[in-house]
């Protein structure tokens, strides 16, 4: 029986400590939190979650490889202004053209599948730090899509584009889909265990016989691939392309990511921990709106909330190693 | 004071002394002593304790009962630094030294000489200057640590033991990454410790070396003292037994099989410019070839160039009867190439990974099903079973077990089963015995015999000239980049390899 | 167990002690209205929210406050928040004309009526009712005032305009406003150099050192918001352009707000004339609007803040009015 218990308890502590950390912080903010519990409050949680959940399990894919993908913003400020630029009704290369959503949907996943190219030749053939190669991208394509739009957000988008970010079980049955493959990509496939090895040991698994630079570019791609599905959610629910949408939230992708308990030394991380990341994050976020604290409390709110978790994290390695 | 001749006093003593993981025993009751200025040599199989009595000693763990006594005086250390002020110094295998730092500065990092709170440099060089002279290192003091060799490190960390005035020096597998000649300055400089009344722990796998150097011996098997007494008392070969617990009468297993006179590697005119020159000689199947040469022969950087990892300026590589010249390592692994490398940690695995992960590391893309390249699970699981047990996994590790937590041997069967789950034809071993314990090296060489019986070839290189002495058909050595000579089964000759390796 | 006791006991202590802080959100009959601020970046956003305060606190409405950080995907979930503790109403300043429609949408579809504050959005199927200075004719006004300052000079004048940000209505009728004036009095001033800010300092500056560098001669200056003065007076410095009316090489100069900075510009005889929105003529419309809306009146979809303008000549008589007098004034 002792044995048992202590599986449980490790298998919990181990795999589902950032579930147990928001049921707890659920359960302890509900009776004090106007609405916390409320249905329409719990779907708002949801849907807020989906775009950084995307964003998030792209990261993870990086982060595993023992890199950073600090471009994820970027990408999503260029692929929404490139999409916008193409189906807007007002001001639209293709308004008004039948094919204008599925081209401006094609446009935008090959903006991240660029943005990603690059990077991972970077960091793959020049051996360039990833951190130094997505900061610049991240730079220079926030950039680029300011100056495209003179910062101006592109409305008028049909309503067929609308649907995909606005009605969330559309959403959820594309963000489903992703993370859910992106599930299986990592624990079943051969490409997932060479992602793993990679992160662990690039040397080793070089030897090894493992495509090591293929593999990075593809998680770079990937990566940038995935940011742009959150593009498209992101561009639809705004309903309209814009070169600032999300540019503030970059830390929230990568903090989702770490506190579900990816590790930022490669080598180690789960796409259910980052969903378990994510909704943290997210429920810290929502109820932190609720209680009416003002804005500067929020922000030093959730640094603290944050730091409390990466800390029970240590302590709870500290106990297992 | 101490003239040390009329009486021998006791310098350290452990008393019944009982250390417990998780409710697991590790050291049962160990008791033994040490005379002041005594060298005891340490032997035991991975596993056997040697590790956490060490660490006992360093302050490192605490033991549950027994009692430990240090200069006649009862001694419990609660950290490292209780025992570095009680003058007890480590040499490690791995060596602890900040590369980027100098070698003065790494002598003094944790005590710097001062003078009104600024290091006072002038004396810091002085005092590192006469520590490196008294062991043999003519090297200026602000030398970067990263510049000197694995074997001139190794005198660095004694200069510091010595620099902070050490009365015992633990001395942990020593000479594994040292060369021959570097290895014998290190033995004149222990004998001129031995001399000067410091008290030495000896750590090694290489029984002749403990053997050589030690005043006592002590066996550690399972957490229990198995031999303890004068060295004339312990033949190699009582050592050996009383380690294992069983009469192995040979260090290496008989050859069984005779090699083929079927070429399975032929490498022809194989040069880069100031690396190797002219490499020429075939591999033949069921054949093991040994290459002996120093570190820097060119040894390695052959291996690396025949399985692709470096670059090759002129020649030809033929693998069954197709060049695989220009193919990928990636390429000549799906051709039948394994490569074992020297350096097990860096190249060789995952560390953090499972045990499971990293034996099928090379084999992978074979179990891959369909256009999403998904991995069948069962059939490789099964693999890993059965690849455990033949390279003699121990039964205690889980599959999915982290790697760095196995012991050296068993992370050497990790990686060679790596390799041998994918069935090679040609499998390269540098330095595959490096670091572990006689046991675990004795079925590494009954796996090479088995994998020539299978009909793969065998390219053995090492620095220990016994150990291909008693594992090869056949023995090339090489210096400066070339072979120098070549010796068959049965004109093996110990002073003549080493001649053609050295000279 | 000690183990899992102890990090959680730690997080539910750490919890509790958060939530002692902030009282709760215990539930009373009073009115409850949402403010939905952009951003607390400007002194011009900060004086409006404390007008809108303060009219709520006089009026004894409870208020829940949210500041989306020029984050309009924040800014959804902000409004959205609003509606889960269902505020009577909602009071907001958007990111921009476009990518605040779906927050405006979520207000509509909870049936809470939404006042837009100083800043409207595009009435792309979204209903609102707009609280907003009339950006056009104020700064008309002032600009009015400028030339004919100008032509007291009694010579030929090169004009500088700094911009907003194009994707604000505030910004487009500002500069409409602008050439509105300056339309017809081509005779004296010529325009040579339009420097948009996207309302960023750090984009200001550097516009109008470039603008001084092509021009050095520009001798009239117009930005469309007071809050950009701090970087144009540093790089009119150092163009050596900085002088007070009437002493020699002074630039004409005219802004809009009605912050402190330009106040106090104004009284050292620098700044001629700045447009005032009237923040507490804004801050009183919108809660009136949103209280008249709940008893079903009809209020119209816009509602204008006349402003005016404070030029040399008025400003002690219009101080009280100036909001960045009274900020001021208050320290």
């Amino acid at each position: 029986m002792g044995l048992d218990t202590a599986k449980l308890r490790k298998r919990i502590l181990g795999e589902h400590l950032p579930l147990l950390l928001c049921l707890l912080y659920f359960a302890a903010l509900a009776p004090f939190a106007e609405g916390f519990a409320t249905s329409y409050n719990l779907v708002n949680v949801f849907s807020a979650m989906l775009p950084l959940l995307v964003l998030a399990t792209g990261q993870t894919l990086v982060m595993i490889t023992a890199g950073i993908d600090l471009s994820a913003t970027a990408v999503i400020a260029m692929a929404s202004v490139v999409g916008a630029m193409i189906i807007s009704g007002d001001v639209g290369w293709l308004a008004g053209n039948p094919l204008a959503v599925p081209i401006g949907i094609v446009a935008m996943l090959l903006v991240g599948a660029v943005v990603g190219a690059i990077n991972g030749t970077l960091v793959a053939w020049f051996r360039m730090p990833p951190f130094i190669v997505t900061l610049t991208s991240l730079m220079f394509f926030s950039g680029l899509a300011i100056w495209s739009t003179q910062s101006k957000a592109i409305s008028a988008l049909p309503h067929s584009f609308l649907i995909l970010g606005g009605n969330d079980w559309v959403t959820l049955a594309i963000v489903a889909t992703v993370v859910g493959g992106i599930h299986i990509l990592l624990t079943r496939s051969l490409y997932g265990r060479w992602i793993f090895a990679v992160g662990h040991n690039p040397k080793t698994a070089l030897v090894s016989g493992v495509p090591v630079q293929k593999v990075l570019v593809g998680a770079y791609i990937a990566a940038g691939l995935i940011a742009a599905v959150a593009a498209i959610l992101i561009t639809s629910r705004m309903e309209s392309g814009s070169p600032v949408h999300w540019q503030r939230n970059l830390l929230d992708v990568i903090g989702a990511t770490v506190i579900g308990g990816t590790s930022l030394y490669g080598g180690k991380g789960k796409v259910l921990w980052t969903v378990y990341g994510a909704l943290f994050l997210t429920l810290i976020d929502n109820s932190l709106n609720l209680l009416n604290l003002s804005h500067f409390t929020i922000m030093m709110v959730k640094g603290l909330v944050i730091l409390a978790a990466a800390m029970l994290d240590v302590l709870r390695n500290r106990e297992n190693g | 004071m101490n003239t040390g001749k009329p009486s021998i006093k006791t310098a350290l003593r452990f008393d019944s002394i009982v250390k417990e993981f998780f409710g697991v025993r590790v050291l049962k009751e160990v008791s033994f002593e040490i005379g002041e200025g005594k060298t005891l040599g340490l032997v035991g199989e991975n596993g056997a304790g040697k590790s956490t009595l060490m660490n006992i000693l360093g302050g490192n763990l605490q033991p549950e009962e027994g009692s430990l006594w240090f200069g006649g005086q009862p001694f419990s250390p609660r950290s490292p630094a209780d025992a570095e002020v009680a003058g007890i110094a480590f040499v490690h295998q791995e060596l602890n030294l900040f590369g980027n730092l100098s070698i003065a500065e790494n002598l003094f990092v944790n005590c710097f000489p001062t003078t009104g709170g600024l290091i006072n440099r002038s004396r810091m060089f002085n005092d590192t200057s006469a520590a490196l002279k008294q062991v043999g290192l003519n090297l200026s003091p602000d030398t970067p640590v990263d510049r000197l060799s694995a074997g001139e490190q190794q005198m660095v960390e004694i200069a510091k033991a010595l620099a902070r005035d050490a009365r015992l020096i633990i001395l942990d597998e020593p000479t594994t990454s040292l060369t021959d000649i570097e290895a014998g300055r290190l033995f004149k400089v222990l004998r001129d410790l031995q001399q000067q009344g410091i008290t030495l722990i000896y750590i090694s796998h290489a029984l002749e070396e403990v053997a050589n150097l030690s005043d006592d011996i002590l066996v550690l098997r399972d957490g229990e003292v198995v031999g303890n007494g004068p060295k004339s008392s312990f033949s190699q070969s009582k050592m050996i037994s009383l380690m294992v617990g069983r009469d192995i009468d040979h260090l290496f297993p008989p050859r069984s099989h005779t090699p083929t006179r079927k070429p399975a590697l032929r490498v022809e005119k194989l040069g880069r410019k100031g690396v190797v020159k002219d490499i020429d000689f075939t591999l033949h199947e069921g054949e093991v070839l040994g290459i002996s040469g120093l570190i820097g022969s060119g040894r390695t950087e052959l291996a690396r160039i025949l399985f692709g990892l470096d670059p090759v300026d002129s020649g030809n590589i033929t693998l069954a009867e197709t060049s695989i010249l220009k193919l990928s390592p990636a390429a000549r692994i799906q051709k039948g190439m394994a490569f074992l490398t020297e350096n097990r940690r860096d190249e060789g695995l995952c560390a953090e990974a499972s045990i499971a992960d990293n034996m099928t590391l090379v084999a992978a893309p074979r179990f891959k099903r369909g256009p999403l390249a998904l991995v069948n699970r069962e059939s490789i699981s099964l693999e890993v079973t059965r690849y455990r047990e033949a390279v003699r996994l121990t039964k205690s590790a889980q599959n999915t077990q982290q790697v760095k937590t196995l012991s050296g041997g068993n992370q050497q069967k990790v990686v060679l089963a790596k390799w041998i789950l994918n069935q090679p034809k040609l499998i390269i071993l540098d330095e595959p015995t490096r670091g572990i314990d006689v046991g675990a090296k004795y079925e590494i060489y009954s796996l090479i015999n088995q994998l020539t019986q299978e009909g793969a070839a065998v390219l053995v290189i090492s620095s220990e000239l016994e150990e291909l002495i008693g594992i090869c058909d056949r023995i090339l050595t090489m210096r400066q980049g070339e072979i120098t000579g070549q010796f068959n089964q049965g004109e093996f000759d110990r002073e003549k390899i080493l001649a053609a390796a050295i000279h | 167990m000690t183990f899992l006791r102890n990090p959680l006991l730690a997080l539910t202590c750490f919890l509790s002690l958060l939530l002692g802080g902030c009282g709760g959100g215990s539930s009373d009959d009073r009115i409850t209205i949402g403010v939905a601020f952009e951003t607390l970046q400007t002194e011009y956003w900060v004086a409006g929210f404390d007008a809108i305060k303060a009219e709520l606190e006089k009026r004894d409405i409870r208020i829940l406050e949210a500041i989306a950080d020029s984050d309009s995907n924040r800014q959804l979930q902000q409004i959205k928040t609003f509606v889960t503790r269902r505020v009577d109403g909602i009071i907001m300043v958007p990111k921009d004309a476009k990518t605040s429609i779906p927050a405006i949408k979520a207000a509509n579809e909870a049936g809470i009526p939404i006042v837009l504050f100083n800043r409207i959005a595009d009435r792309e199927g979204v209903e609102f009712v707009g609280v907003q200075a009339d950006n056009f004719a104020l700064a008309k006004a002032t600009v009015d005032y400028m030339v004919e300052k100008a032509r007291e000079t009694g010579r030929k004048h090169k004009a500088m305009v700094v911009l907003g940000d194009m994707g604000d209505h505030n910004a487009i009728g500002r500069r409409d406003g602008f050439f509105a004036a300056i339309d017809g009095n081509e005779d004296i001033i010529e325009v040579v150099a339009r420097v948009p800010s996207e309302w960023n300092q750090e984009k200001a500056q550097a516009g109008v050192v470039n603008a001084f560098q092509a021009n050095p001669d520009i001798s009239f200056l117009f930005t469309s918001s007071d809050f950009l003065f701090p970087s144009i007076v540093s790089a009119l410095k150092a163009a050596d352009k900085y002088h007070k009316i009437g002493e020699p090489g002074h630039v004409i100069l005219g802004g809009f707000d009605g912050d402190a900075t330009a106040w106090q510009m104004m009284q050292d005889g620098y700044l001629s004339a700045t447009g005032v929105q009237d923040v507490y003529f804004e801050a009183e419309a919108s809660v009136q609007a949103i209280l008249d809306l709940l008893e079903g009146k009809e209020v119209p979809e816009l509602i204008r803040d006349p402003g005016f303008v404070i030029h040399q000549s008025n400003m002690e008589a219009m101080k009280d009015r100036m909001w960045g007098a009274v900020i001021s004034s208050g320290n």
